[in-house]
């Protein structure tokens, strides 16, 4: 895939950070591609906040590393201008306007007030508040608001955008507008790495994913690859005619396959191929073995677990403190 | 430096918005003459005189418990981490607090020294330079007092959670700590008060400040 040629932006490196006897995060290390759009999820508590205000440099006193395009965060003065943020649990003023709070914020980050003009339109409208702007934010709904924390996290067009549960507290609508932002932003090459508690939230747009439960980064990974791995191959299901009545022929193939028949339907096997077989390969062997075996297949399924079953193997395999 | 300024300007434009200048810069010459004529025990005292002893008495309180409540406030709502992910120094935004504050105060205690001055030139006639000289150095100490309560309220926000323990500290400490500015003028004699007072409350004004930007500038959001 093209994106194993995408360089690292974002490094941790053995990251460990400690709340009095609590460990939020435990030598934490992975690294983010370039381009990336990263879920990060993990139950209630699991560290993923804490990840996300080290990255951003809320947090500061931590063990480890972290590394942004290379360089040290700690050594580099001004790196959270690379930055875009939205934070879970954060209040505006309320005395502000929409459009008050993004001249604050994106004065504070540099811009003049023409950049200012020409940019808090766009990204007003990007999140749909173009409208609202003259609304004090004390008038906005918890929707409204999340969406102001994202308009200012874009504001200054950051490389990197970090969403700490963006998708909290929007309604259906919202949320697939959210999704769509982050899906045409990482089209422009922004690194996007946003948490969540909820999967729907990062299935279908997540092009890594990586899940910590009690401070411990369990898997990382491309979220096929973690499919794949969780089934252990590619797998397929076969549908067929009573295909039970050819299980002593089928077994043959378990040279290059695991192969099972799901007691509720005897028109199904399920095939998983060993994992030095591709699936192109492995479809091409199945068609042959069946056609030569005069066994009637009408359709082969991809067998992909939800990530749901990935989520819970993680979560609940690993030890807890 | 530049943030220094754009936060300044914020606050200030906050205060405008919250209507806390109009409480300030309205309410305090107002309560100022209301309360001297409707006090007793104020009976022939100038109102100039009066307003002194009131800014004294209220300005540094107002301080405190504007600064504690407003940073507890904006703590325990995450305010500042919007501020802080970006190129913002973190003395900047105690600093420009500290200042917006003072200065809104010491505005308003000008602006209720100059009421007290009108309703005397009405009532009674204009004070006399050396009563008006008298009065203005009084105003002076209050203020070097009232400094000194600002950061004690700055203290006082950053360390506490909760809004109401914060107000309660400010009213116990805030203000009773600012009377080191005034003592010295108290209790020793051949002493000149006003470069006292002011030294002193220069002094611990500085002192406190740069205890709690360190505070600030190794707490953890």
């Amino acid at each position: 895939m093209s994106q194993e040629k995408k360089e690292s932006i974002i490094e941790f490196l053995n990251v460990s950070k400690n709340y009095k006897d609590v460990q939020a995060l435990r030598e934490a290390s992975f690294s983010i591609k370039q381009g990336d759009i990263f879920g990060y999820i993990g139950p209630n508590g699991a560290g993923k906040t804490t990840t996300l205000k080290i990255l951003v440099g809320l947090i500061s006193d931590y063990s480890g590393e972290v590394k942004i395009n290379n360089e040290f965060i700690k050594n580099q003065s001004n790196f959270n201008q690379q930055i875009g943020y939205l934070p879970q649990d954060v209040g505006f003023q309320e005395w502000r306007t929409i459009d008050h709070a993004l001249v604050t914020f994106g004065r504070l980050s540099g811009m003049s007030k023409e950049e200012l003009h020409q940019r808090i339109p766009e990204v007003l409208e990007l999140v749909g508040l173009l409208d609202a702007r003259k609304r004090k934010i004390r008038h906005l709904s918890g929707g409204m608001q999340q969406k102001l924390k994202l308009a200012q996290a874009l504001l200054h067009k950051p490389s990197i955008l970090v969403l700490d549960e963006p998708m909290s507290g929007l309604d259906p609508t919202s949320r697939w507008q959210m999704k769509n932002i982050i899906r045409q932003l990482a089209q422009t090459n922004v690194t996007i790495v946003f948490s969540s508690h909820i999967l729907e939230d990062v299935e279908g747009i997540a092009t890594t994913i990586g899940i910590i439960n009690n401070g411990v980064v369990v898997k990382i990974g491309d979220p096929l690859e973690l499919q794949k791995e969780l089934v252990g191959g590619n797998a397929v299901i076969a549908i067929g005619e009573n295909l039970v009545n050819y299980a002593d022929q089928i077994k043959a193939l378990s040279v290059v396959a695991d192969v099972t028949f799901p007691p509720s339907d005897p028109s199904q096997v399920t095939i998983v191929f060993k994992p030095d077989i591709v699936l192109d390969e492995g479809l091409i062997l199945l068609m042959e073995f069946f056609s030569s075996n005069k066994i009637v297949i009408r359709n082969f399924n991809y067998l992909k677990p939800s990530l749901e079953q990935v989520y819970l193997k993680y979560v609940m395999e690993e030890p807890t403190k | 430096m530049n943030s220094l300024f754009l936060l300044l300007g914020d606050e200030f434009r906050g205060f405008v918005k919250s209507k806390i200048m109009i409480a300030l810069w309205v309410g305090m010459p107002v309560l100022a003459i209301i309360l001297h004529f409707i006090q007793p025990d104020t009976e022939g005292i100038p109102m100039t005189l009066f307003t002194g002893l009131f800014i004294a008495s209220i300005g540094g309180l107002l301080g405190a418990v504007m600064l504690s409540t407003s940073l507890v406030n904006e703590l325990n709502a995450n305010v500042f981490d919007l501020f802080l992910i970006r190129p913002v120094k973190r003395w900047h935004i105690l600093f420009a607090k500290y200042v917006a504050v003072f200065l809104c105060i010491t505005l308003a205690s000008i602006l209720s020294f100059a009421a007290g001055l009108v309703v005397d030139a009405i009532s009674i006639g204009v004070p006399a330079g050396p009563a008006i000289l008298e009065v203005l150095e009084s105003l002076a100490i209050s203020l070097a007092a009232i400094s000194i309560s600002c950061v004690m309220g700055i203290l006082i926000g950053i360390l506490v959670k909760s809004v109401a323990l914060a107000a309660i500290l400010s009213i116990y400490l805030g203000q009773q700590l600012s009377v080191v500015a005034i003592l010295p003028g108290i209790f020793l004699e051949n002493i000149e008060p006003l470069p006292i007072s002011l030294g002193i409350g220069v002094a611990v004004t500085i002192i406190v400040l740069f205890v709690e930007i360190f505070i600030f500038s190794k707490k953890q959001f």
